[in-house]
């Protein structure tokens, strides 16, 4: 009896683990897409803003049944703010988890890197913020980029060139590759407007001080100020340039000043200041008001504070990584890196930063930014008059008349 | 716009200083390469914001907290330390390297990367002293720093303590045969440079920025002082400082704002090709 019972038993428990097998492998397996940002070092704030745009792409669609029924699964890896670091990360995802696609990604200098990676495997690569030319010009079929640097410099040149019309301009920009790009860019497109640029320098991120660069400035009696720099360096420049009571007729800094954050640290010395947004809770792209507003919603669930245009390139790159994906699967092909190259080359998504398609380089074709001015501590957009929402205030009030 | 760059260049030194003090005593007596030194200093600057931002205690009440909170973290680094075995400046570069990177997770966690600053409002407006106009942030650092050094000469030359302290950065041995007790002065460079940190971090927060990473590059300017100044000479600091101040804001006038770090890098340089014991050093016999 109890042998037979123990015969009944082996067999019940065979039976129960061929059941289980089944199911496990019936279920559809989930979809890997990986993600490399710089979580840590230098860059961790720019990196966890993108990190946060990410995940709030994969929750959205995790939450409406995922690809085709699959789930999305994202594996997050830190560069650590360093090129070495970051490679090795996109070999290992590339190479051990085997994921489908990369996205995210902060400044050329760790981009760059993920992106050769990216194509020795073939796996399809969407960057979430990287500006440099020489990446989408080095032959790279698997590398996508969101954003561009004509974003920038179209409206910043039209604006100065013809409203603005300064007597005296100095372009200043940081050390680094899309930074000074975008200078000689500025630089090139204002000269064929008959702007001639007085001063134009270059300053290492993180400079201590800037008053002799302000001494400068004050002496050649510089009107319009063009400013390169990331957010630490306009929070310094911007105090000391108030410290020696110098004040151009507008101050224009199109990175890291358009942000909440900025805002709430600079106080009342952000106000007047001009910069450039690709998106914001309040400045979309026309027609796509409802989907802005539901990312507004979803991301203030998730992270509890209100999103901003790093966020939404995170959300972007992701958006399109995932929908080229569902355009393979909706065709029923196989979802191989070719495949979802093809159908990101073909991709056509209205998206609240950008009409999102690519040309052949990989660059994004419609990348536009608003020209905006803080005023009274809000962002208010001022150029293209299409998309405005307020009048710039030029020249600025000198720091004397300032409340 | 001379006197302005000659202004701006010895308050930057003045700033230098500051952030170079701790370390260089530290240096000085334990001959503990602290390589977390810029990392307790930007948490000294986050206690001040924090108290500053979240309590609305005034700026100069700050102090007393950050230095409290830089003397805590800076006696158990103390500790770890004194468990290090020789070649001990070897050693605590490895130790305080991963002491520098677990700070900076921790600040990474406490305060988010955002960018802080303490915004002080008075300080934003200044003397006009022709030809050149003086800011308060710029007096604040100057009056301070020279304070400082003089407080810390004074203790350094005309105290029993400063003395013992002085002989051992000298000779170690010699300072111990003499009776002095080598261990507790090495707690004691401890304590005064974790004061030295605690005043320095609030005004970093003050007139630079805050972010958890930040304390890489004032490490750097530590160093880089220290060894221009010459081993275990504070008030040499100061001259070493405003050296490099100058040097840096007279290149970015005279040869464009991409050139600061390279005059100093090469003067660097130079000095340590002519006279590796310091700017005012002389070789021992």
């Amino acid at each position: 009896m109890t042998l037979l019972f123990k015969h009944y038993y082996a067999i019940g428990l065979l039976l129960l683990t061929l059941i289980w097998c089944h199911l496990v492998s019936a279920a559809p397996a989930s979809i890997k897409i990986g993600e490399i940002n710089p979580l840590s070092g230098r860059l961790a704030k720019q990196g966890l803003e993108i990190h946060q745009g990410v995940e709030v792409a994969v929750a959205e669609i995790n939450e409406t049944g995922g690809l085709e029924g699959r789930r999305v699964e994202l594996i997050s890896r830190d560069d650590q703010s360093q090129p070495d670091v970051a490679i090795a990360r996109a070999e290992e995802l590339c190479a051990w988890k085997k994921v489908l696609g990369l996205t995210g990604g902060y400044v050329d200098s760790l981009v760059g890197p993920i992106s050769e990676v990216a194509k020795k495997y073939k796996v399809p690569y969407v960057a979430s913020a990287s500006l440099q030319k020489e990446l989408t010009q080095r032959d790279n079929p698997y590398f996508f980029r969101v954003a561009t640097l004509q974003g920038f410099v179209k409206p910043l040149c039209t604006i100065i060139s013809r409203h603005f019309k300064p007597q005296h301009l100095a372009i200043l920009h940081a050390a680094t590759p899309g930074s000074t790009e975008f200078a000689r860019d500025l630089e090139s497109c204002l000269e064929s407007h008959s702007v001639a640029v007085e001063l134009m320098e270059k300053f290492r991120p993180g400079t201590p001080d800037f008053t002799p660069l302000i001494g400068k400035l004050a002496s050649m009696d510089i009107d319009v100020v063009v400013s390169g720099g990331f957010f630490a360096d306009h929070l310094l420049l911007v105090r000391q340039l108030k410290e020696n009571r110098v004040c151009p007729k507008a101050y224009i800094g199109p990175f890291g000043i358009a942000y909440e954050s900025f805002i709430r640290e600079m106080g009342d010395d952000a106000n007047y200041l001009f910069s450039t947004c690709a998106w914001n809770p309040g400045i979309t792209q026309p027609g796509t008001e409802k989907d802005s507003k539901n990312f507004v919603d979803r991301f203030r669930r998730m992270f509890d504070r209100e999103p901003n245009t790093t966020n939404m390139h995170g959300y972007t790159s992701t958006r399109a990584l995932l929908a080229a994906m569902q355009h393979v699967l909706r065709q029923r092909k196989p979802l191989t890196g070719p495949n979802i190259r093809q159908a990101l080359a073909e991709l056509n998504l209205d998206l609240p930063m950008e009409r999102l398609s690519f040309d052949r380089h990989g660059d994004p074709r419609n990348y536009h930014h608003v020209v905006v001015q803080i005023q009274k501590g809000r962002l208010v957009a001022v150029y293209p008059s299409d998309r405005a929402t307020g009048s710039a205030i030029y020249p600025v009030p000198s720091w004397s008349q300032r409340k | 716009m001379w006197t302005t760059v000659l202004v701006s260049g010895i308050t930057l030194g003045c700033f230098y200083t500051l952030i170079a003090m701790g370390f260089a005593l530290i240096f000085g007596v334990t001959h503990i390469f602290n390589l977390a030194h810029g990392e307790l200093l930007v948490l000294a600057g986050y206690v001040a914001y924090w108290l500053w931002k979240t309590l609305g205690l005034s700026f100069v009440y700050t102090f007393p907290a950050a230095i409290l909170a830089a003397l805590l973290v800076c006696l158990v680094l103390q500790r770890l330390f004194s468990l290090l075995s020789e070649p001990l400046e070897l050693n605590s570069i490895v130790v305080s390297f991963g002491v520098a990177i677990l700070l900076q997770n921790g600040m990474l966690f406490f305060f988010s990367g955002d960018y802080r600053l303490i915004r002080i409002p008075a300080l934003s407006h200044g003397l006009h002293l022709q030809p050149f106009y003086l800011s308060y942030a710029q007096l604040t650092l100057l009056v301070l720093s020279l304070l400082v050094i003089m407080i810390l000469y004074l203790l350094m030359r005309h105290t029993y303590m400063g003395k013992a302290l002085r002989a051992t950065i000298q000779d170690k041995e010699a300072a111990a045969l003499a009776g002095i007790n080598v261990g507790a002065m090495g707690i004691l460079a401890f304590a005064i440079g974790a004061v030295l940190i605690g005043l320095a971090g609030p005004l970093y927060g003050c007139i630079h920025y805050l972010y958890p990473t930040a304390g890489l590059q004032a490490t750097l300017l530590a160093i880089t002082i220290t060894i221009f100044a010459g081993i275990g000479r504070i008030r040499e600091l100061i001259l070493g400082g405003w050296i490099l101040g100058l040097a840096e804001s007279f290149a970015v006038v005279l040869l464009g704002a991409s050139w600061r770090e390279m005059v100093s890098a090469v003067m660097l340089l130079l000095l340590l090709a002519i006279n590796p014991q310091g700017i005012l050093g002389k070789e021992e016999r």
